[in-house]
């Protein structure tokens, strides 16, 4: 296969630094890929062999991952001429990962996620609000309408993903772009919240445009406070959902 | 405000027209070298229009550019697809690299080129362009400035020729080339900061219209960017 080479597959096959629960750390890695489009449906993984080299993880720990992926249904591997494995998008397995992700994580660790990206983007919006130009703010708009207009779980994320890494390139920097890529990654494995409360993607993309009209009026404060607020509602989202998952879906292991 | 010495800004104006030109002048390869094939034999699907001779222009002593190429317009009637033959330099090493970004809508990564400055500004004006400092998200992830020209064959746009300069190359070199005794500001035509030789202006920065208006301005012949003079109060000693 063919690597791309843009800044979102830099992020996707960057080596993993987990430790333990390795293959589970691929399995998460490969399905936000997928939620986020950076991996296509029906599109080829690269080789085994390259792909554990990528992500720093053993043969071993890949094939485990590998077979794990099959068992949900988000891979399938064809033998033969022209096989290897290539990518199966649904929905309803990612919605499901997600979920159980978040069943595994305590409530320190979506504050902390929620932190580092609140600190992340409220700079970024800062930053956008004095150095973004007209034509950038138009583009920042444009996703947000896009995101208003997405209706499928995917397509809104994949929306939101591109408002916040556009943001970051509206602040002329490469360190925040990358981060908030990064960033963007561990947000995918998790469940979006309008697919569990779907009146909440309302107040996403107000929020969003909130921002936006901040940044036009060339408001620094208020970009950065607004971020930083909606952030917040944001960790208290999937706090709420984690504490309310908590006593139905049984976490698939042990918090490590 | 110190007043430099006379003529320092129309050396320094000089210099940074001599060096886009340069950059220019290599953009003007990349096109030639598309036209011959394109106007022989159009443009197809999965068939590359450069030939390898054109990446070793990357090679070339004294070039400023990290990254070249064609960047081709889409025309899904005739089954072209977004298409890019681009090559850059790898930031820590010499080795040059095709650029493969992720071009399906799709995808959080899609790089939309179509949409952006580089591309959009030759197609609608059929003339050269030069955009940046800006991050180049979803393509290279770099800092650049990105210089452009249209590539029309039998009247028709075909795509842009283009050679990425990162922004902290252009400040290398022209830091080590100007006169930097009276503290200045490039800005391009955004007012946006592409060079600065004061601390206190930030590369990258916008400059509001108040804060240039002190000094009289000196374009830079080519481009739409200008030389403003500032202030060199120390940050250090303040």
């Amino acid at each position: 296969m063919q690597l791309l080479s843009g800044d979102a597959r830099r992020a996707v096959f960057a080596p993993l630094d987990d430790g333990a629960l390795r293959s589970e750390a691929v399995v998460r890695r490969v399905g936000s890929a997928i939620a986020l489009g950076l991996l296509g449906d029906g599109e080829q993984l690269p080789a085994e062999t390259e792909l554990a080299t990528m992500l720093n993880v053993s043969t071993m720990t890949l094939r485990e991952a590998l077979a794990e992926l099959r068992g949900l249904g988000l891979v399938e591997t064809r033998r033969g001429r022209g096989g290897g494995s290539f990518v199966q998008a649904r929905d309803d397995v990612l919605g499901e990962l997600a979920d159980a992700r978040l069943a595994e994580l305590a409530t320190t660790d979506l504050r902390e996620l929620g932190d580092a990206h609140g600190a992340v983007a409220s700079a970024a919006a800062r930053l956008a609000a004095s150095r973004a130009s007209r034509v950038e703010i138009a583009r920042l708009r444009d996703i947000v309408d896009r995101l208003a207009r997405a209706d499928s779980v995917t397509g809104q994320r994949r929306a939101e993903g591109r408002y916040y890494v556009e943001l970051a390139a509206c602040a002329q920097s490469v360190r925040l772009t990358m981060q908030e890529m990064d960033l963007h990654l561990e947000l995918g494995q998790l469940p979006w919240p309008p697919a569990h409360a779907p009146a909440l993607l309302e107040r996403i993309v107000a929020a969003h445009r909130a921002v936006v009209e901040a940044i036009e009026v060339r408001d620094p404060a208020a970009a950065r406070t607004l971020t930083e607020e909606h952030i917040e509602a944001r960790t208290v989202w999937s706090i709420e959902l984690r504490l309310r998952a908590g006593g139905e879906a049984v976490a698939r292991r042990e918090v490590s | 405000m110190t007043s430099g010495r006379p003529g320092a800004p129309a050396a320094v104006t000089g210099t940074v027209a001599e060096v886009v030109e340069g950059v220019f002048a290599t953009v003007a390869e990349v096109r030639d070298a598309a036209l011959a094939p394109t106007a022989r034999d159009g443009l197809r699907a999965g068939r590359p229009v450069l030939g390898d001779d054109v990446r070793d222009l990357l090679h070339r002593p004294g070039q400023l550019a990290v990254g070249l190429g064609l960047v081709v317009a889409p025309r899904p009637e005739r089954g072209l697809p977004l298409r890019l033959e681009w090559w850059q330099v790898d930031p820590d090493g010499g080795r040059l690299r095709t650029l493969e970004p992720d071009l399906r809508p799709t995808s959080l990564g899609y790089y939309d080129y179509t949409a952006a400055e580089w591309f959009d500004v030759p197609r609608r004006t059929g003339r050269r362009h030069v955009v940046g400092p800006y991050v180049d998200v979803h393509g290279t992830g770099r800092y650049l400035l990105t210089l452009t020209e249209p590539v029309v064959v039998d009247g028709e746009f075909v795509g842009v020729a283009g050679a990425d300069v990162s922004v902290r190359r252009f400040e290398s070199h022209l830091l080590r080339r100007v006169d930097r005794s009276a503290p200045f500001l490039l800005l391009n035509g955004e007012d946006r900061v592409v060079l600065s030789t004061s601390p206190r202006e930030l590369v990258g920065a916008l400059v509001s219209p108040a804060e240039v208006a002190a000094g009289p301005a000196a374009d830079v012949p080519g481009v739409p960017w200008r030389l403003v003079p500032v202030d060199d109060r120390s940050a250090l000693t303040a």
